[in-house]
């Protein structure tokens, strides 16, 4: 290699590539770190005294724990020229702080979200106007206008669905109102109105309620790291996922030296057998997962296969709680199936590698299959196997959709099942607990690849030695 | 492994028939036949072991919805019927998500083949400074769990405003994507002879037009089929799309999502819809599979 003259053109040719990994791969994994450890806005902090700015704060509490609302305090602020009062309400509430213990003190009343207040039938617009409905949506057709100030009979509570808004979040449901009053003109006048804009009078506040919003600082916790790990899922799913890679691997492997043996073998059809073998490499996980469900589902084909055999009289049910064995049978075979092309691939090249005439002499010899396999395939193709090693097994830590095809996620469930469902909005909702379980599974492979290199070297440095 | 075609029995002499040999050697014949026999047998039981079950979620595919609801299943679809696979076509989101996928995974192959050519072809043709760790690297990622950074991925999204929308999952499938086409496209490129390209530049072509002219219609072959193979991992895959959308979903993360809400038919009928794709783009870059997964071991 010679740098007389620094050719600048292959640094050009890689730096979109370069660009792209750091955009998409090494700042996620900053970003991961980022929500795993660091708290962000979800603390709220319960002050000694109501409506004081600077009162001490007695306790914090994380984002959707349930409270107990001991008090309120109602506070009347002049507003607009004094033409409305506008009040605040403060609450008294306890509840649980993250390191378990029982604190109580002072919070605004929006910040905690409580179930059921009970419902008063009067209020009056706090808004500059409200627009009247005639559905309670903002939709729908307006029926008139009312001005600030301007008093109302509560006639019915209503409440919309949930619904994903154009920016793609979840909308909490809304709450309406049907509501009558007079217009500006004397006019009387009904229709629906948010909740929001409307002050209702003496709403009476239950007694239980939800932590909802917060504010707080960007802090280093181990708060989501432990929420993680005490959640029951967690070890159940790390046992899982570890159990299925010492299932899956060693079967997977022997298949693998095999279908590759077999394709070396120069039988007549070998490209179509390739073809055939190759074939699982295009195949989804989840097209997998359905694949086997079609088998081992209650009316599936091993129970028919059973029951046209007469070897058992009605259906039996695999996946189910209570046979969890079936159903991890079901996932080792599904896994089995679709990634052992993989590794007959990479074994296959590493066979290429081989040099003929070391087969040749083996064969010339009268070495039996067993062993030219023993003595000089597999010490030869022992580089091969190891890359083959690692990628399976970081792989096999991602092992996602065949689980949910298979099973539903539930009674049996994976590592980066519990990600995705922490992550779910229709399920736990927690950004920074999935973020903790993507880090763990990016230090689980880390560990993994760490730990099978030095394995290796350790190896060959005992095999130099002896 | 069992066998090698041309060695000393058979060679030039007239046509002998076993039973005329020595003992020894019918025996070392019929034991070679015996083993041959064996190598098929084992052959075909593996295809049978794969096939199999594509057969059987394709014969649920093509059965009625009545015959796929009964028990005890046929093994055949007889009698044949596209009702099924109507149905799952006709379901709500189905086409939208198919149409989905398919954007996306064009987008995928289209971003992927754009930014992995040029580093491939440095790969393969440029000794510089930083190329061993640039590899190295390159086969670290490879190796990495990306998907699961879909997770912290889709909280940016999210902050800069691309989340739910189909090409930020495709910006993401390219990450995915991007490290074993690099080093595909590289072993393809290396693969294109080196001389040509002097040859060209010889005749008066500039390094561009060398590549134009002469690398890459050599190259074109295998860069198409890596292309090929990044729209089936991008097709395929389910974590990323399904973290990564709402309501714009892909094919499987539809399926996914909707898996506990749908019954039997859907999901046989989605299950192979999704595969049919794999079993005709693995025949064409079957070829093509050593170049593309034998690279990572060296």
């Amino acid at each position: 290699m010679k740098f007389r003259n620094m050719n600048w053109a292959p640094y050009l040719l890689l730096l979109p590539s370069f660009v792209y990994l750091i955009l998409f791969f090494g700042w996620p994994m900053v970003q991961a770190l980022g929500l795993a450890f660091r708290r962000d806005s979800q603390i709220l902090p319960l002050r000694a005294e109501p409506a004081v700015e600077e009162a001490a704060v007695t306790g914090e509490l994380e984002r959707g724990t349930t409270v107990e609302v001991l008090d309120v305090e109602v506070f009347e602020t002049q507003r607009a020229g004094g033409l409305l009062t506008d009040r605040v309400f403060w609450l008294e509430v306890s509840g649980t702080d993250p390191e378990g213990e029982t604190i109580t003190g002072w919070v605004l009343r929006g910040q905690v979200f409580v179930a059921d207040a009970s419902r008063s039938n009067e209020g009056a617009v706090r808004a500059n106007s409200v627009t009247l409905r005639a559905e309670p949506a903002q939709s729908a057709e307006a029926v008139a206008e009312l001005p600030r100030g301007t008093e109302v009979d509560i006639l019915e509570w209503g409440k919309t669905e949930n619904r994903i808004a154009a920016d793609g979040l979840l909308q909490k449901p809304q709450n309406w109102l049907l509501v009558s009053g007079e217009t500006a003109e004397g006019e009387a006048v009904e229709g629906w109105v948010e909740r929001a804009p409307i002050f209702v009078e003496d709403a009476t506040i239950s007694a239980t309620g939800r932590v909802q919003a917060g504010e707080g600082s960007k802090e280093w916790t181990l708060d989501y790291v432990k929420r993680m790990v005490r959640d029951a899922k967690f070890s159940q799913s790390l046992r899982t996922t570890v159990i299925l890679i010492l299932l899956i691997l060693p079967v997977q492997f022997v298949l693998a030296i095999i279908m590759a043996l077999v394709l070396q073998s120069q039988i007549k059809f070998s490209s179509l057998f390739l073809y055939i073998y190759a074939i699982p490499l295009g195949i989804s996980d989840l097209a997998a997962g359905l694949v086997w469900y079609t088998i081992f589902t209650q009316s599936g084909y091993l129970n028919s296969l059973l029951q046209s055999l007469g070897l058992i009289d009605r259906p039996f049910i695999f996946i189910s709680s209570a046979n969890k064995e079936w159903i991890i049978l079901a996932i080792v075979l599904a896994e089995i199936w679709r990634a052992t092309s993989i590794v007959m691939v990479i074994v296959v090249s590493g066979l290429q590698a081989i040099p003929r005439d070391y087969l040749e002499a083996g064969e010339l010899f009268g070495a039996s299959l067993w062993q030219r396999l023993r003595h000089i395939i597999l010490p030869l193709l022992k580089p091969s196997l190891q890359v083959a090693l690692i990628l399976r097994t970081i792989l096999a830590f991602q092992v996602f959709a065949v689980v949910v095809a298979i099973s539903g996620g539930d009674v049996i469930t994976v590592l980066a099942n519990e990600a995705y469902r922490w992550y779910d909005i229709g399920a736990y909702n927690n950004k920074n607990v999935a973020a903790a379980y993507s880090g763990f599974i990016m230090l689980l492979s880390l560990g993994v690849a760490v730990f099978y290199l030095r394995a290796v070297r350790t190896q060959e440095e005992r095999e130099a030695a002896g | 492994m069992t066998t090698t075609p041309t060695t000393q029995t058979a060679a030039p002499l007239p046509r002998v028939r076993v039973r005329d040999l020595p003992v020894e050697q019918q025996r070392a014949i019929r034991a070679r036949q015996l083993r041959r026999a064996g190598t098929y047998a084992v052959a075909i039981a593996v295809a049978l072991w794969i096939l199999l079950p594509i057969w059987l979620i394709g014969t649920l595919a093509f059965s009625a919805p009545a015959d796929v609801r009964a028990y005890p299943k046929q093994a055949a679809p007889i009698p044949f019927s596209t009702e099924t696979m109507e149905f799952f076509l006709n379901a709500e989101g189905v086409l939208p998500a198919t149409r989905n996928s398919i954007v996306v995974a064009g987008l995928t192959l289209l971003l992927s083949t754009a930014i992995s050519a040029p580093a491939g072809y440095a790969i393969a043709r440029y000794f510089f400074r930083g190329r061993d760790a640039y590899r190295l690297s390159i086969l670290a990622v490879r190796a990495f769990p990306i998907v699961i950074l879909a997770v912290p991925l889709a909280v940016t999204f999210r902050t800069v405003g691309i989340y739910d929308e189909v090409y930020s999952v495709a910006l993401m499938h390219t990450a995915l994507t991007l490290p074993t086409t690099i080093l595909v496209v590289s072993s393809v490129f290396a693969s294109v002879p080196r001389e040509l390209e002097e040859a060209a530049k010889v005749f008066g072509c500039n390094a561009v037009e060398a590549f134009w002219r002469v690398v890459l219609p050599l190259a074109l072959p295998g860069v198409a089929a890596s292309a090929i193979f990044t729209f089936v991992m991008s097709w395929n895959e389910v974590f990323a799309a399904v973290v990564l959308t709402l309501e714009n979903r892909t094919l499987p993360a539809l399926i996914l999502y909707n898996l506990d809400k749908s019954g039997d038919p859907f999901k046989f009928a989605g299950g192979f819809f999704m595969l049919v794709p794999s079993l005709i783009f693995i025949f064409f870059v079957r070829r093509y599979l050593f170049n593309m997964w034998g690279q990572i071991t060296k």
